[in-house]
């Protein structure tokens, strides 16, 4: 990929946490990628911010649970807008059971409480 | 008059003593970093009375229940009254979480502390596009005052004292009136009531941010506005709960979290003395909510200092004639952010270990976090080991026998001595930026706190901070060992309730609240008595916030600079 990473970091609904989030994002930008950070938005304006921003990752947050229901809408959106192949990331308390549900309608990775920054940084790095 | 516990030839040979020791050690411990508390105290090898070389008993701590109330705000503390074991509860429709209610008193909690869910704390009704993915979701669902009646339903609410996680001004200032008004309803009149609201507004506009926030300033207004309406009404409630526990969840280090609720107390006094009210009528009910994290021995100093420098700065900035107006009492929540979801049943432990520092440190209340909590809301037996760990450690520990029992320990009062310092710096900073409101204005806030959450994390990622079954004794594909809380449904429930109501209720009386609100908001007064008014007329939450967020604007939050 040319020049730098940009990656998009949004947070679900209205889940009100956003030290996870900004820590990902703080570590994002001192790994050297552009980070476009949008707080908490819904799923349209999300897609609608991906493809204006031209972004190579999509990157979501939530503690509220509420992942089964906005997470595939902004899967789907991001089909319908023409951008199915920009990489979807997931950060938050995800229950175990819900991980291959996400993996199969295309989450790319998810990184539940306890991971260390250099594992997703690392993960961009090496599907950038 | 010499100062001092101690005389100084004695503390001279101590040092010297000191100095023999360390040179004998077997091994120097060179190379190896300089242990420090969480929130970055280097911390010694030992500690013995030449760490404490002007103290003096009387000025540094005194007895309980007196000042400068290091060791306790109340004289007899935990002999006359135990803490208060109000374990927090709230998820899906108000039906259900008035069961999770019910079970826990029916177990021996002895107060509610009910939370809500993320569009209640947001203004918003269950069903509002932009909420209806989180309905239920974090606490219970309020829409109108008949949720509220429901959610209290059966219970006893002039005996038990509750607390409203009501979080944000916004939501405070909406939901606390739907629980006035339904006591007034239950012909419970409000001077009967005992209870505690969040009303912070640094949650609103720094801590718990989304979408739509009000502005710092009229947030901080609302939060004021429920406050005096307290005082002169409602008496025994306390108003304000300054939510340092979340603060510190957002990322705070100890000595920003209580320097922070301090500096967020005086803004409160400052405007409520404006508004003319005499600073002993208040104060008494300023209430403070704080957390306990892993460090054990900073957390019980933590609770010592804050303790003292609210004491002294309520004292030389406001003169209040009553010791009450002077003692700082709190809420404590076992650290949510130590939770693990490796492992959950560690947590049991942590949380154990956290409750006692909170224990040791004069606490007025606790909730202890359930195992399971870093995964999903808490089952009902996950909520009831928690309420067990504190029932474990009232009456089978012994740690209740007499007060402040580390009080006098060298470290424990030399690290006392230095967190106090460290907090007062912390205010006079915010002080010279002209005080808490504009702190959270410029972003400053913001800042402090996403400095030191991303501190903490890559001390845990150096393997600086050990997080066991994380960075340290983990399992490999662990197999869960834990059953998880399926939420009941809620959305659909909320939406029948409110379909229902808007029915039923008089749309002309709503419009008309509506109006009313609108103008006491374009006339600068206090919400507070309107607010109760137009929650009995079932006017919905949304609906009511929508006035708020229309009049005052909306803000977005620099947090990513």
């Amino acid at each position: 990929m040319a020049g730098k990473v940009r990656i998009l970091i949004a947070r679900l609904g209205l889940d009100a946490h956003w030290r996870g989030s900004i820590v990902v994002a703080r570590a994002l930008r001192d790994a050297g990628m552009e980070v476009i950070y949008v707080g908490n938005q819904r799923p349209e304006a999300i897609v609608k911010a991906a493809v204006e921003e031209n972004v190579d990752f999509v990157g979501l947050s939530t503690l509220s649970g509420n992942h089964m229901e906005l997470v595939p809408v902004v899967v789907r959106l991001m089909r319908e807008a023409g951008i199915p192949d920009i990489p979807v990331l997931l950060g938050g308390t995800v229950p175990p059971d819900d991980v291959p549900k996400l993996k199969a309608i295309g989450v790319d990775g998810i990184f539940g409480p306890g991971t260390a920054l250099k594992d997703i940084v690392g993960h961009i790095a090496r599907r950038a | 008059m010499k100062r001092g516990l101690f005389n100084r030839t004695s503390l001279r040979d101590i040092s010297r003593k000191r100095k023999r020791w360390i040179d004998c050690a077997p091994e120097k411990d060179d190379g190896k970093a300089e242990p420090k508390t969480l929130s970055g105290v280097p911390v010694r090898p030992i500690y013995a009375p030449d760490d404490l070389p002007d103290f003096d008993y009387r000025e540094r701590l005194g007895f309980p229940g007196e000042e400068p109330f290091t060791r306790g705000v109340y004289h007899t503390m935990y002999r006359g009254r135990t803490w208060t074991q109000r374990q927090l509860a709230g998820f899906g429709p108000p039906e259900e979480t008035n069961k999770r209610y019910k079970f826990l008193l029916d177990q021996g909690a002895t107060g509610i502390n009910g939370v809500f869910d993320y569009p209640t704390l947001r203004g918003y009704d269950s069903t509002d596009a932009e909420a209806r993915a989180d309905a239920g979701r974090g606490g219970v669902a309020i829409d109108t005052i008949e949720d509220m009646r429901i959610l209290f339903e059966g219970i006893p609410v002039d005996r038990v004292s509750t607390s409203l996680v009501t979080c944000q001004p916004i939501c405070n200032i909406i939901v606390q009136s739907m629980y006035f008004a339904n006591a007034q309803a239950r012909s419970i009149p409000l001077d009967r009531l005992a209870g505690t609201s969040q009303n912070d507004f640094l949650m609103e506009t720094a801590i718990a941010v989304a979408p739509g926030v009000l502005p710092p300033e009229a947030s901080f207004k609302l939060s004021c506005d429920a406050i005096e309406y307290c005082s002169r009404r409602v008496p025994r409630w306390n108003p304000v709960s300054f939510a340092g526990y979340n603060y510190r969840e957002a990322g705070c280090t100890a000595v920003q979290e209580a320097a922070f609720t301090i500096a967020n107390a005086v803004a409160c006094a400052e405007e409520l003395i404006r508004r003319g009210l005499p600073v002993d009528q208040f104060a008494p009910r300023l209430s403070f909510f704080f957390s306990a994290h892993n460090d054990f021995f900073e957390e019980v100093c933590k609770y010592r200092a804050a303790r003292r420098l609210w004491a002294r700065v309520m004292k030389e900035r406001f003169g209040p004639r009553e010791a009450r107006s002077m003692m700082l009492r709190f809420h404590v929540q076992t650290a949510g952010v130590s939770l693990t979801a490796q492992q959950p049943l560690n947590n049991i432990t942590r949380a154990a270990y956290q409750a006692l520092s909170a224990v040791l440190g004069g606490a007025q209340s606790i909730h202890v976090d359930a195992y399971d909590e870093a995964l999903c809301v808490p089952t009902e037996l996950s909520s009831l080991t928690a309420l067990r760990t504190q029932q474990i450690l009232q009456s089978e520990t012994g740690v209740t026998a007499t007060i402040d029992p580390l009080g006098g320990s060298y470290y424990v009062e030399a690290l006392t001595d230095e967190l106090e310092k460290a907090m007062a710096g912390v205010l006079d900073e915010i002080d010279r930026m002209g005080g808490i409101v504009e702190a959270v204005r410029r972003g400053w806030i913001h800042q402090e706190i996403s400095n030191a959450a991303y501190d903490y994390q890559r001390r845990i990622e150096a393997g600086e901070q050990v997080v066991v079954g994380v960075n340290a004794f983990r399992i490999e594909e662990e197999k869960l060992p834990i059953e998880l809380f399926e939420l009941p449904e809620t959305l659909r429930i909320q939406e029948k309730k409110l379909e229902r109501i808007r029915k039923e209720r008089s749309e002309t009386d709503v419009r008309k609240m509506l109006d009313r609100v609108a103008a006491a908001c374009d006339r600068g007064e206090n919400l507070m008595e309107v607010m109760v008014e137009a929650v009995k007329a079932r006017a919905t939450e949304g609906e009511l916030a929508g006035v708020l967020k229309k009049h005052y604007g909306v803000w977005d939050p620099p947090l990513f600079a």
